[in-house]
Protein backbone atom coordinates (compact mmCIF):
# COMPACT_ATOMS: atom_id res chain seq x y z
CA UNK A 1 0.00 0.00 0.00
CA UNK A 2 1.34 3.48 -0.80
CA UNK A 3 0.31 6.69 0.89
CA UNK A 4 0.77 10.17 -0.49
CA UNK A 5 2.27 12.38 2.19
CA UNK A 6 2.18 16.17 2.15
CA UNK A 7 5.37 17.82 0.87
CA UNK A 8 5.94 19.72 4.10
CA UNK A 9 5.71 17.33 7.09
CA UNK A 10 6.93 19.93 9.59
CA UNK A 11 3.86 22.04 9.13
CA UNK A 12 3.01 23.28 12.68
CA UNK A 13 -0.70 22.68 12.50
CA UNK A 14 -1.47 19.54 10.49
CA UNK A 15 -4.84 19.57 8.92
CA UNK A 16 -7.63 17.47 10.52
CA UNK A 17 -7.63 15.38 7.34
CA UNK A 18 -4.11 14.10 8.07
CA UNK A 19 -5.09 12.94 11.57
CA UNK A 20 -8.16 11.34 10.16
CA UNK A 21 -6.10 9.57 7.50
CA UNK A 22 -3.57 8.38 10.13
CA UNK A 23 -6.42 7.09 12.26
CA UNK A 24 -7.89 5.19 9.33
CA UNK A 25 -4.49 3.70 8.46
CA UNK A 26 -3.86 2.63 12.06
CA UNK A 27 -7.28 1.01 12.25
CA UNK A 28 -6.69 -0.76 8.93
CA UNK A 29 -3.31 -2.06 10.13
CA UNK A 30 -4.80 -3.24 13.41
CA UNK A 31 -7.74 -4.96 11.73
CA UNK A 32 -5.53 -6.52 9.09
CA UNK A 33 -3.07 -7.90 11.64
CA UNK A 34 -5.92 -9.26 13.73
CA UNK A 35 -7.51 -10.79 10.66
CA UNK A 36 -4.21 -12.46 9.75
CA UNK A 37 -3.95 -13.84 13.26
CA UNK A 38 -0.56 -12.24 13.83
CA UNK A 39 -1.36 -9.61 16.43
CA UNK A 40 -2.67 -11.81 19.24
CA UNK A 41 0.50 -13.95 19.17
CA UNK A 42 2.73 -10.93 18.85
CA UNK A 43 0.94 -9.16 21.68
CA UNK A 44 1.37 -12.20 23.91
CA UNK A 45 5.10 -12.23 23.18
CA UNK A 46 5.49 -8.51 23.71
CA UNK A 47 3.63 -8.81 27.01
CA UNK A 48 6.36 -11.19 28.14
CA UNK A 49 9.12 -8.64 27.52
CA UNK A 50 8.92 -6.97 30.96
CA UNK A 51 9.27 -10.47 32.42
CA UNK A 52 12.39 -10.98 30.27
CA UNK A 53 13.83 -7.72 31.64
CA UNK A 54 13.13 -8.89 35.16
CA UNK A 55 14.81 -12.22 34.40
CA UNK A 56 17.88 -10.52 32.93
CA UNK A 57 18.10 -8.33 36.03
CA UNK A 58 17.95 -11.47 38.14
CA UNK A 59 20.87 -12.95 36.19
CA UNK A 60 22.90 -9.75 36.55
CA UNK A 61 22.26 -9.61 40.30
CA UNK A 62 22.93 -13.31 40.87
CA UNK A 63 26.23 -13.33 38.96
CA UNK A 64 27.42 -10.08 40.57
CA UNK A 65 26.58 -11.37 44.07
CA UNK A 66 28.35 -14.67 43.42
CA UNK A 67 31.47 -12.95 42.07
CA UNK A 68 31.63 -10.55 45.02
CA UNK A 69 31.02 -13.31 47.55
CA UNK A 70 33.78 -15.51 46.08
CA UNK A 71 36.30 -12.64 45.94
CA UNK A 72 35.56 -11.71 49.57
CA UNK A 73 35.94 -15.32 50.69
CA UNK A 74 39.22 -15.66 48.78
CA UNK A 75 40.52 -12.51 50.51
CA UNK A 76 39.56 -13.91 53.90
CA UNK A 77 41.04 -17.35 53.16
CA UNK A 78 44.27 -15.79 51.90
CA UNK A 79 44.61 -13.77 55.11
CA UNK A 80 44.19 -16.99 57.12
CA UNK A 81 46.85 -18.70 55.00
CA UNK A 82 49.25 -15.80 55.44
CA UNK A 83 48.70 -15.94 59.20
CA UNK A 84 49.61 -19.65 59.30
CA UNK A 85 52.66 -19.05 57.08
CA UNK A 86 53.89 -16.28 59.40
CA UNK A 87 53.30 -18.39 62.53
CA UNK A 88 55.16 -21.30 60.93
CA UNK A 89 58.19 -19.10 60.26
CA UNK A 90 58.14 -17.84 63.86
CA UNK A 91 57.95 -21.37 65.26
CA UNK A 92 60.78 -22.53 62.98
CA UNK A 93 62.97 -19.77 64.43
CA UNK A 94 62.06 -20.76 68.02
CA UNK A 95 62.79 -24.44 67.37
CA UNK A 96 66.09 -23.61 65.67
CA UNK A 97 67.15 -21.42 68.60
CA UNK A 98 66.09 -23.77 71.42
CA UNK A 99 63.93 -26.84 70.65
CA UNK A 100 63.39 -27.76 74.31
CA UNK A 101 62.27 -24.26 75.23
CA UNK A 102 59.97 -24.14 72.19
CA UNK A 103 58.11 -27.18 73.47
CA UNK A 104 58.29 -26.32 77.18
CA UNK A 105 56.99 -22.77 76.67
CA UNK A 106 53.91 -24.11 74.94
CA UNK A 107 54.79 -22.44 71.64
CA UNK A 108 54.55 -25.73 69.73
CA UNK A 109 51.26 -26.68 71.35
CA UNK A 110 49.76 -23.22 70.72
CA UNK A 111 50.89 -23.42 67.09
CA UNK A 112 49.20 -26.79 66.58
CA UNK A 113 45.98 -25.44 68.09
CA UNK A 114 46.20 -22.37 65.89
CA UNK A 115 46.71 -24.46 62.72
CA UNK A 116 43.75 -26.67 63.55
CA UNK A 117 41.41 -23.71 64.14
CA UNK A 118 42.62 -21.81 61.08
CA UNK A 119 42.38 -24.76 58.68
CA UNK A 120 38.87 -25.40 59.97
CA UNK A 121 37.92 -21.80 59.10
CA UNK A 122 39.60 -22.03 55.67
CA UNK A 123 37.68 -25.24 54.98
CA UNK A 124 34.46 -23.33 55.76
CA UNK A 125 35.47 -20.59 53.30
CA UNK A 126 36.14 -23.21 50.61
CA UNK A 127 32.69 -24.72 51.21
CA UNK A 128 31.11 -21.28 50.87
CA UNK A 129 33.03 -20.74 47.61
CA UNK A 130 31.68 -24.05 46.33
CA UNK A 131 28.12 -23.09 47.35
CA UNK A 132 28.43 -19.73 45.58
CA UNK A 133 28.69 -21.63 42.27
CA UNK A 134 24.96 -22.41 42.50
CA UNK A 135 24.43 -19.26 40.43
CA UNK A 136 25.31 -21.35 37.36
CA UNK A 137 22.29 -23.62 37.80
CA UNK A 138 19.87 -20.84 38.82
CA UNK A 139 20.84 -18.35 36.11
CA UNK A 140 21.11 -21.13 33.51
CA UNK A 141 17.44 -21.97 33.98
CA UNK A 142 16.49 -18.29 33.66
CA UNK A 143 18.63 -17.87 30.52
CA UNK A 144 16.71 -20.76 28.93
CA UNK A 145 13.43 -18.92 29.60
CA UNK A 146 14.70 -15.72 27.97
CA UNK A 147 15.99 -17.67 24.96
CA UNK A 148 12.51 -19.19 24.57
CA UNK A 149 10.97 -15.72 24.60
CA UNK A 150 13.49 -14.43 22.04
CA UNK A 151 12.69 -17.39 19.79
CA UNK A 152 8.93 -16.76 20.12
CA UNK A 153 9.39 -13.08 19.28
CA UNK A 154 11.51 -13.94 16.27
CA UNK A 155 8.88 -16.39 15.01
CA UNK A 156 6.07 -13.88 15.42
CA UNK A 157 8.02 -11.15 13.63
CA UNK A 158 8.89 -13.50 10.78
CA UNK A 159 5.20 -14.40 10.41
CA UNK A 160 4.40 -10.70 10.27
CA UNK A 161 7.08 -10.23 7.65
CA UNK A 162 5.63 -13.05 5.52
CA UNK A 163 2.20 -11.44 5.60
CA UNK A 164 3.51 -7.97 4.79
CA UNK A 165 6.16 -8.85 2.18
CA UNK A 166 5.55 -8.23 -1.55
CA UNK A 167 4.54 -11.48 -3.34
CA UNK A 168 7.85 -11.76 -5.18
CA UNK A 169 9.78 -11.65 -1.86
CA UNK A 170 7.39 -13.69 0.26
CA UNK A 171 8.88 -17.08 -0.60
CA UNK A 172 12.31 -15.96 0.66
CA UNK A 173 10.86 -14.87 3.98
CA UNK A 174 8.84 -18.05 4.22
CA UNK A 175 12.01 -20.09 3.74
CA UNK A 176 13.60 -18.17 6.61
CA UNK A 177 10.58 -18.88 8.78
CA UNK A 178 10.79 -22.60 8.08
CA UNK A 179 14.46 -22.51 8.99
CA UNK A 180 13.58 -21.13 12.43
CA UNK A 181 11.04 -23.46 13.99
CA UNK A 182 9.34 -22.31 17.17
CA UNK A 183 11.24 -23.42 20.24
CA UNK A 184 9.32 -26.10 22.09
CA UNK A 185 10.17 -25.99 25.83
CA UNK A 186 10.77 -29.35 27.48
CA UNK A 187 8.18 -28.75 30.13
CA UNK A 188 6.28 -25.46 30.00
CA UNK A 189 4.50 -26.16 33.25
CA UNK A 190 7.67 -25.80 35.31
CA UNK A 191 8.56 -22.24 36.22
CA UNK A 192 12.21 -22.38 37.34
CA UNK A 193 13.72 -19.92 39.84
CA UNK A 194 11.40 -17.16 41.10
CA UNK A 195 13.07 -13.97 39.89
CA UNK A 196 10.81 -11.69 41.93
CA UNK A 197 8.59 -12.53 44.89
CA UNK A 198 6.74 -9.19 44.69
CA UNK A 199 3.00 -9.76 44.79
CA UNK A 200 3.36 -13.55 44.58
CA UNK A 201 1.34 -15.62 47.03
CA UNK A 202 1.61 -18.88 45.09
CA UNK A 203 5.31 -19.39 45.80
CA UNK A 204 7.47 -19.82 48.87
CA UNK A 205 10.19 -17.29 49.64
CA UNK A 206 12.55 -19.52 51.60
CA UNK A 207 13.17 -22.98 53.07
CA UNK A 208 11.29 -22.30 56.32
CA UNK A 209 8.12 -21.58 54.29
CA UNK A 210 8.58 -24.93 52.54
CA UNK A 211 8.90 -26.67 55.90
CA UNK A 212 5.85 -24.85 57.30
CA UNK A 213 3.76 -25.74 54.26
CA UNK A 214 4.69 -29.42 54.43
CA UNK A 215 4.17 -29.51 58.21
CA UNK A 216 0.71 -27.94 57.82
CA UNK A 217 -0.20 -30.81 55.49
CA UNK A 218 1.11 -33.44 57.88
CA UNK A 219 4.29 -34.29 55.98
CA UNK B 1 20.74 -51.90 56.13
CA UNK B 2 24.37 -50.94 55.63
CA UNK B 3 26.11 -48.41 57.82
CA UNK B 4 24.63 -44.96 56.97
CA UNK B 5 28.03 -43.56 55.96
CA UNK B 6 28.35 -46.33 53.35
CA UNK B 7 24.97 -45.53 51.80
CA UNK B 8 25.06 -44.96 48.07
CA UNK B 9 23.53 -41.72 46.83
CA UNK B 10 22.34 -40.88 43.33
CA UNK B 11 22.47 -37.14 42.60
CA UNK B 12 20.18 -36.14 39.70
CA UNK B 13 20.48 -32.65 38.18
CA UNK B 14 20.92 -31.38 34.62
CA UNK B 15 23.54 -28.85 35.79
CA UNK B 16 26.93 -30.44 36.48
CA UNK B 17 27.81 -27.54 38.80
CA UNK B 18 24.90 -28.34 41.08
CA UNK B 19 25.71 -32.07 41.03
CA UNK B 20 29.25 -31.26 42.16
CA UNK B 21 27.96 -28.94 44.88
CA UNK B 22 25.58 -31.58 46.27
CA UNK B 23 28.28 -34.23 46.01
CA UNK B 24 30.78 -31.99 47.83
CA UNK B 25 28.28 -31.21 50.58
CA UNK B 26 27.34 -34.87 51.05
CA UNK B 27 31.05 -35.63 51.42
CA UNK B 28 31.37 -32.95 54.09
CA UNK B 29 28.33 -34.35 55.88
CA UNK B 30 30.02 -37.75 55.85
CA UNK B 31 28.64 -39.56 52.81
CA UNK B 32 31.39 -40.35 50.31
CA UNK B 33 29.56 -42.84 48.13
CA UNK B 34 27.67 -40.95 45.39
CA UNK B 35 27.04 -41.20 41.67
CA UNK B 36 25.52 -38.66 39.29
CA UNK B 37 22.84 -38.58 36.58
CA UNK B 38 21.98 -35.65 34.28
CA UNK B 39 18.23 -36.30 34.01
CA UNK B 40 15.44 -38.54 35.25
CA UNK B 41 15.70 -41.05 32.42
CA UNK B 42 19.41 -41.66 33.00
CA UNK B 43 18.76 -41.81 36.75
CA UNK B 44 15.98 -44.38 36.44
CA UNK B 45 18.19 -46.60 34.30
CA UNK B 46 21.01 -46.35 36.85
CA UNK B 47 18.63 -47.08 39.72
CA UNK B 48 17.35 -50.22 37.99
CA UNK B 49 20.85 -51.45 37.30
CA UNK B 50 22.69 -50.51 40.48
CA UNK B 51 22.16 -50.69 44.18
CA UNK B 52 21.39 -47.24 45.52
CA UNK B 53 20.13 -46.22 48.95
CA UNK B 54 19.17 -42.56 48.54
CA UNK B 55 18.16 -40.24 45.67
CA UNK B 56 18.69 -36.46 45.64
CA UNK B 57 16.86 -35.03 42.62
CA UNK B 58 16.24 -31.75 40.84
CA UNK B 59 12.78 -31.26 39.24
CA UNK B 60 13.18 -29.15 36.10
CA UNK B 61 15.24 -31.40 33.81
CA UNK B 62 15.03 -32.48 30.15
CA UNK B 63 13.88 -35.94 28.99
CA UNK B 64 12.37 -36.96 32.32
CA UNK B 65 11.77 -34.38 35.00
CA UNK B 66 12.00 -34.91 38.75
CA UNK B 67 8.26 -35.44 39.24
CA UNK B 68 8.23 -38.14 36.56
CA UNK B 69 11.29 -39.77 38.12
CA UNK B 70 9.71 -39.67 41.58
CA UNK B 71 6.50 -41.27 40.29
CA UNK B 72 8.47 -43.93 38.37
CA UNK B 73 10.46 -44.80 41.50
CA UNK B 74 7.35 -45.05 43.66
CA UNK B 75 5.59 -47.18 41.03
CA UNK B 76 8.44 -49.70 40.90
CA UNK B 77 8.32 -52.42 43.56
CA UNK B 78 12.09 -52.79 43.50
CA UNK B 79 12.70 -49.05 43.97
CA UNK B 80 9.75 -47.64 45.91
CA UNK B 81 11.54 -47.99 49.26
CA UNK B 82 14.16 -45.44 48.16
CA UNK B 83 13.97 -42.05 49.86
CA UNK B 84 13.86 -39.23 47.31
CA UNK B 85 14.91 -35.75 48.44
CA UNK B 86 13.89 -33.03 45.99
CA UNK B 87 16.41 -30.15 45.62
CA UNK B 88 14.92 -27.65 43.20
CA UNK B 89 14.36 -24.01 42.23
CA UNK B 90 10.62 -24.73 41.82
CA UNK B 91 9.08 -22.68 44.63
CA UNK B 92 5.36 -22.90 43.81
CA UNK B 93 3.34 -24.25 46.71
CA UNK B 94 1.43 -26.59 44.41
CA UNK B 95 4.73 -28.16 43.28
CA UNK B 96 5.81 -28.69 46.90
CA UNK B 97 2.47 -30.28 47.79
CA UNK B 98 2.54 -32.45 44.66
CA UNK B 99 6.05 -33.68 45.55
CA UNK B 100 4.95 -34.58 49.08
CA UNK B 101 1.82 -36.34 47.83
CA UNK B 102 3.88 -38.24 45.26
CA UNK B 103 6.07 -39.68 47.98
CA UNK B 104 9.07 -37.33 48.23
CA UNK B 105 10.95 -37.71 51.51
CA UNK B 106 11.88 -34.02 51.63
CA UNK B 107 11.88 -30.79 49.63
CA UNK B 108 14.66 -28.18 49.50
CA UNK B 109 14.39 -24.95 47.49
CA UNK B 110 17.46 -23.53 45.77
CA UNK B 111 19.47 -21.60 46.70
CA UNK B 112 20.05 -23.64 49.85
CA UNK B 113 22.70 -23.94 52.56
CA UNK B 114 24.88 -26.79 53.75
CA UNK B 115 22.96 -26.73 57.05
CA UNK B 116 19.63 -27.24 55.25
CA UNK B 117 20.88 -30.21 53.22
CA UNK B 118 22.47 -31.75 56.30
CA UNK B 119 19.30 -31.33 58.36
CA UNK B 120 17.04 -32.88 55.70
CA UNK B 121 19.39 -35.80 54.94
CA UNK B 122 19.86 -36.61 58.65
CA UNK B 123 16.12 -36.40 59.27
CA UNK B 124 15.46 -38.90 56.47
CA UNK B 125 18.29 -41.12 57.76
CA UNK B 126 16.70 -41.17 61.21
CA UNK B 127 13.38 -42.26 59.71
CA UNK B 128 15.11 -45.02 57.73
CA UNK B 129 16.96 -46.21 60.83
CA UNK B 130 13.78 -46.13 62.94
CA UNK B 131 11.86 -48.13 60.30
CA UNK B 132 14.63 -50.74 59.91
Amino acid sequence: MTVDLPDNMSMPAASPEIFQQLGVLTRQLHDTLNMLGVLPGLKHTVDDLPDARSRLNYIATKTADAAEKVLNLVDTAKAEQEHIAAETRKLAELITADPVKAVASGAVYNFVQDVEATTHRVDGHLTDIMMAQDFHDLTGQVVAKVVTLANDLETQLLKLLVQAAPPEQAHKVEAALTAHPTFDPENPTLEGPVVSHDGRTDVVANQSEVDDLLASLGF
Amino acid sequence: MSNPVDMKFLIVDDFSTMRRIVRGLLKEIGYNNAEEAEDGAVALNMLKNGKFDFVVSDINMPNMNGFELLKAIKADDALKHLPVLMVTAEARKEDIVLAAQSGAAGYIVKPFTKATLEEKVQKIMQKITAAA
